[in-house]
């Protein structure tokens, strides 16, 4: 088992670490909203995490706190990727489909260029010697912190779907205008899911920053926008199971062809190819398709109400 | 607030729930919408007729809040309409259905039903993910099946509002807008679509609702039986001025109606 881990502990993390990404880019895409800002607040996360675990600035807080640094690392990139979320959403949700992508790519390209000039975020070299989280020796363990992150995602994610929340992100995806004449409006809840999803990206990228001992402007880029909304294409996108899926799979599935050498990123291209036109849902919308779900059932009748409900 | 009397009989209620004054709309040199004025009675319906491109459903959409007016006033129970947005308009109390059905196509027609209580009911994110919301879940799903009964389309809850009949999906939104709990409901063209049968019950059918949801309803319609058996007044547009208002003998005799209709010399 320890030899299992020790010789695939790195990439079992980068899979989940992967499929939370891919989580991130959901929650917009549950509003019908195409953000490709995962990244940007993936990066930005871990910034927060990085200068708070490396900075001089922060070495007071860093011997009073311990190992509960990392927790509070954790906390502060999720509230300020939240606050970003809310500052950059708010304007960007105005434009709809390819235009709030192209809006969202933008704000990655300026973060990337901000970080590249800044003295605190390292410059072009970024920040180096980031210390593990709470010491661990080994990488299989950080499985121990992405992990309960991703059940707890995907908890997160359950509940809400299944609530009024999910429910007004469902109609404004199917028909922004008539959600909004069904009393849903629509903005308010198309930022909720955009801020969301920045605060999932942004506590993965303080989980990753010390995952990966070293930060910089490479992180989060314009190529990670793509890669991630590949894994929400392939996966599915209308499952909260899609993401996860694709995250793993084609994180995977480059390394699974290792021994093809050169040819792997030709099979991964092609692997890419077929899926989109043969699976147009997805993997798991496909697999979703074999299976019906059951009719949904009547809930037992009380007693006390009627059909005008609510207060004459 | 007293208990609700067996339904008052309309044409004797005059006690006026909305009140438009010079509503206007222009679309560049196109007056939509020009300089009208009306008044709604409560517990009525009210009939909106007029030929193609007279600016009815322009009106529905100033009405709620889904084209803003150029100028003129709507007041619903006194309280200013024109220049909210479309869910709060909701929230007041109105609530419409669409020409060109706007269903949430791809969800089931229970979901339909339940998003559109939306304004009704107050779970946050926080109560939904915690699952501190179960009594009011339990609350709109009981009342999502009861309104499903009312159009007769609980025996096919799950199915996708995309994939049912003409007919079925006017119902469909016609529950959908009852789901809002409106006081003034807004049908624009229901009997469109749908096929004789459908259309001789559908009489009945609004009669009924208006009755139980003590309803004021407003509708556009094309088939002039139906307006003239379902309506109590009827307002006719025509190159978006009301050419006539009344009860629907008076107008359907009414020279220039004949001739909005007709064409004149």
């Amino acid at each position: 088992m320890s030899d299992f881990l020790q010789s695939y502990g790195f990439l079992l993390v980068t899979l989940i670490q992967a499929g939370l990404l891919g989580l991130s880019l959901y929650f917009p895409l549950m509003a019908g909203q195409l953000s490709l800002a995962s990244p940007g607040f993936y990066a930005l996360g871990g910034y927060v995490a990085a200068i708070m675990l490396t900075n001089p600035a922060f070495a007071g807080l860093r011997d009073t706190l311990g190992n509960g640094i990392f927790p509070l690392t954790w906390l502060a990139a999720g509230l300020l990727c939240a606050l970003a979320g809310v500052i950059v959403g708010v304007p960007a949700l105005r434009l709809r489909g390819i235009y709030l992508a192209l809006a969202t790519i933008a704000f990655i390209e300026i973060l990337r260029v901000v970080a590249l000039n800044l003295s605190i975020t390292g410059g072009a070299i970024g920040i180096f010697g980031i210390p593990q989280t709470f010491g661990f020796q080994d990488r299989w363990q950080y499985l121990l912190i992405f992990g309960p992150m991703l059940l707890l995602v995907l908890a997160f994610t359950y509940m809400l779907q299944k609530s009024r929340v999910g429910r007004a992100f469902r109609a404004i995806r199917e028909d922004e205008l008539a959600a909004d004449a069904m009393g849903v409006p629509p903005t308010q809840y198309k930022v909720l899911a955009f801020v969301i999803g920045a605060v999932i990206a942004g506590i993965v990228g303080s989980m990753s920053a010390p995952f990966l001992n070293t930060w910089n402007a490479k992180q989060g880029t314009f190529d990670a926008s793509i890669a991630i909304l590949a894994f929400v294409l392939i996966g599915g996108s209308r499952s909260m199971w899609g993401p996860v899926v694709g995250g793993a799979l084609l994180t995977a599935v480059p390394e699974l062809l290792r021994f093809l050498q050169d040819w792997r990123l030709v099979i991964n291209g092609l692997v890419l190819v077929v899926a989109s036109l043969y699976l147009p849902q997805g993997i798991v919308g496909a697999l979703g398709k074999l299976r019906r779900s059951p009719p949904p059932s009547r809930p037992p009748v009380a007693p006390t109400t009627d059909a005008k409900g609510g207060t004459p | 607030m007293t208990a609700s009397l067996p339904n008052s009989t309309p044409k004797t209620a005059s006690r006026t729930v909305l009140e438009a004054r010079n509503m206007t709309r222009r679309f560049g040199g196109l007056v939509a919408v020009n300089d009208v004025s009306f008044d709604v009675r409560e517990g009525e319906i009210f009939g909106l007729i007029g030929p193609n491109g007279a600016g009815k459903t322009t009106l529905f959409n100033l009405m709620t809040g889904l084209t803003p007016p150029s100028s003129g006033t709507l007041t619903y129970e006194g309280r200013p309409v024109l220049g909210l947005a479309p869910h709060r308009v909701a929230a007041l109390g109105m609530s419409r259905t669409f020409q060109n059905i706007r269903l949430f196509r791809a969800l089931s027609a229970l979901e339909n039903v339940k998003i559109a209580q939306h304004t009704r009911t107050h779970a946050g994110l926080w109560r939904g993910i915690f699952g501190a919301n179960r009594a009011e879940e339990m609350q709109v799903e009981r009342r999502a099946w009861e309104l499903l009964d009312l159009v007769g389309l609980s025996d096919r809850a799950g199915e996708e509002a995309g994939n049912f009949s003409y007919g079925d999906q006017r119902r469909l939104e016609i529950a959908r807008a009852l789901a809002t709990e409106p006081r003034v409901l807004l049908l624009d063209e229901p009997a469109a679509g749908m096929n004789t049968s459908e259309k001789g019950s559908l009489t009945t059918f609004i009669r009924e609702v208006r009755d139980r949801f003590d309803l004021t309803v407003m509708v556009i319609e094309h088939h002039v039986p139906l307006v003239m058996n379902l309506c109590d007044r009827v307002a006719v547009l025509n190159f978006g001025q009301l050419i006539a208002m009344g009860d629907p003998a008076s107008v359907q005799r009414d020279p220039k109606v004949i001739e909005a209709y007709l064409g004149g010399e």
